[in-house]
């Protein structure tokens, strides 16, 4: 997803208040199921309550679950996370299933993470290891026992190669290849 | 005229073979004057008002009370939890209501709860910290104690533990101060419900995990780490030796000097800095975090310390150089 949507928060990972470092805390802290008695768009949504909601309430007994009955409006589910996301849920014509798998999905989720943008899938705090760097950082050992002024550490290396050292350079290379003949001739 | 007449077919047809059309979302002209309309009015009764979560319709605080506790894996008294909930604001509100309808009804806010907490709180970081870390000095743990007691971490920690919606106070949204004042009484709470034990590993799991990550040497300022680095290593019988071992573009803007510590032709530690006074200062630190145990590759701090851990002020590791 790109930057270009100017109301998309931008985040990292993290977990909310190091959670699972000391002991694991269910992020929803509350759910709210709205729904209608009598209209087909709420069927699935009475499905769950009739058959999984008990079981729902007493295997996460740290979500407060409300019911909330209303005449002829869409069902739809809030859940309430522990930093304060509100997550909002249109869930109308959804099927039992689908509803039993996005209260799953609502319950395992740390807040209302859809709407991040996440920046990276990594985050730290302390990106270096070794600290900064200085410029003994990587400094040759050999340094240490060298005795100074001494040509091989005093000499200038960062100027272009020039021209004469082109050309002995390329000299020899010749003798180099012409000796590789001669020899090649003998045998 | 006659002109126009005549060639108004052919340019109505160019027009439908190539339509001039915006890409973009229609919104009808009339929606920003309302809503700024809408937003002006708003403002003339004051502005947007919120209302705080336990006045909706769907809130029930005896539930709520029953998941907190369920949600910290914790057996709460429900009626003390209720008391640690109950902020002083909450009741004295409460008590100006009742004298005006002429009932006299008896509530107990959390300040006793509170303090009890706190007093735990701070016996128990403190003993711990001197366990888990037990060559950092006493002023070093005073350091780190008064952060994690602190007004904004408590207040942090209370509020990712859903206390928000459920105190009872005068104003909402509530203030950072009741917020920790209420984790500090839960604390007390469960000190009267249950084992020190217990409430130890509640306070160890919440508050002390909050050093996860961070960098223990921040809390404690030492204004003169050299003096300090020295009063260590003379109760040793040993002699500091600052030398300079390494200096890059001196009298440039980017200079750098290298100092290194020695004892006894030993190096300790070295440091760096863009004159030889603060690298010798940073030696100076990197030092006395060696001899503090920690350093910047220190193994992390062991969260999972099990029971009371013991008062081993006495007993303390003895802090040398060597």
């Amino acid at each position: 997803m790109s930057a270009k949507n100017l109301f998309l928060n931008s985040g990292f990972v993290r977990a909310p208040l190091q959670n699972g470092v000391g002991r694991y805390v269910c992020q929803l802290q509350r759910i709210v199921l709205k729904f209608c008695k009598s209209h087909g768009g709420s069927r699935g949504m009475r499905d769950f309550i009739e058959q999984d909601l008990v079981d729902f309430a007493k295997h996460h007994p740290g979500v407060v679950v409300y019911l909330k009955p209303r005449r002829h409006r869409s069902p739809v589910i809030v859940g309430e996370y522990l930093n304060g996301d509100r997550v909002w849920m249109n869930v109308h014509n959804k099927t039992h299933e689908e509803i039993t798998k996005w209260i799953e999905v609502l319950r395992t989720q740390q807040g209302d993470i859809a709407s991040v943008r996440l920046r990276k899938y990594q985050y730290t705090d302390h990106p270096s290891i070794q600290g900064p760097w200085t410029p003994f950082t990587f400094k040759d050992p050999e340094l240490n026992t060298a005795e100074l002024p001494s040509s091989k550490f005093g000499a200038n290396n960062r100027l272009p190669m020039s021209a004469t050292e082109q050309l002995r350079l390329m000299f020899e290379k010749q003798k180099i290849s012409t000796k590789t003949e001669d020899l090649k001739i003998a045998e | 005229m006659a002109l126009i007449r005549r060639f108004m077919p052919l340019f109505s047809k160019v027009m439908r073979v190539y339509p001039i059309t915006v890409q973009s979302q229609k919104i009808h002209r009339w929606v920003a004057p309302t809503l700024m309309e809408l937003k002006r009015r708003e403002d003339k009764l004051g502005g947007k008002k919120t209302y705080p979560r336990n006045t909706y319709l769907e809130w029930n605080l005896e539930a709520e009370l029953f998941a907190f506790g369920q949600r910290l894996n914790e057996d709460f008294d429900p009626d003390l939890l209720l008391q640690a909930f109950t902020d002083r604001s909450y009741v004295i509100k409460e008590e100006i209501q009742q004298k005006k309808m002429g009932i006299d009804i008896k509530m107990n806010d959390n300040r006793e709860l509170a303090k009890k907490g706190e007093e735990f709180m701070s016996h128990y970081i403190k003993t711990y910290l001197e366990s888990v870390l037990p060559k950092f000095p006493p002023e070093g743990i005073k350091g780190v104690l008064k952060h994690l007691t602190s007004e904004a971490v408590l207040a942090n920690i209370s509020l990712h533990l859903g206390t928000k919606d459920i105190i009872l106070a005068s104003q909402y949204p509530v203030e950072e101060s009741i917020l920790a004042n209420t984790f500090k009484a839960i604390v007390g709470v469960l000190l009267e419900t249950s084992a020190e034990e217990r409430t130890g590993r509640f306070v160890r799991d919440f508050v002390i995990t909050q050093l996860q990550g961070q960098d223990i040497n921040e809390f404690w300022q030492i204004d003169d780490p050299w003096s300090l680095l020295n009063t260590f290593v003379e109760k040793d019988g040993g002699k500091l030796e600052p030398r300079l071992i390494g200096e890059v573009g001196k009298n440039t803007l980017l200079a750098c000097y290298q100092v290194g510590l020695y004892i006894d032709r030993k190096m300790i530690s070295s440091g760096y800095g863009e004159t030889v006074a603060t690298a010798k200062e940073m030696a100076a630190r990197a030092a006395l975090k060696k001899i503090f145990g920690t350093e910047d590759h220190m193994k992390p701090i062991d969260f999972k310390l099990e029971g009371l851990p013991k008062t081993a002020s006495q007993t303390r590791y003895q802090i040398s150089a060597s």
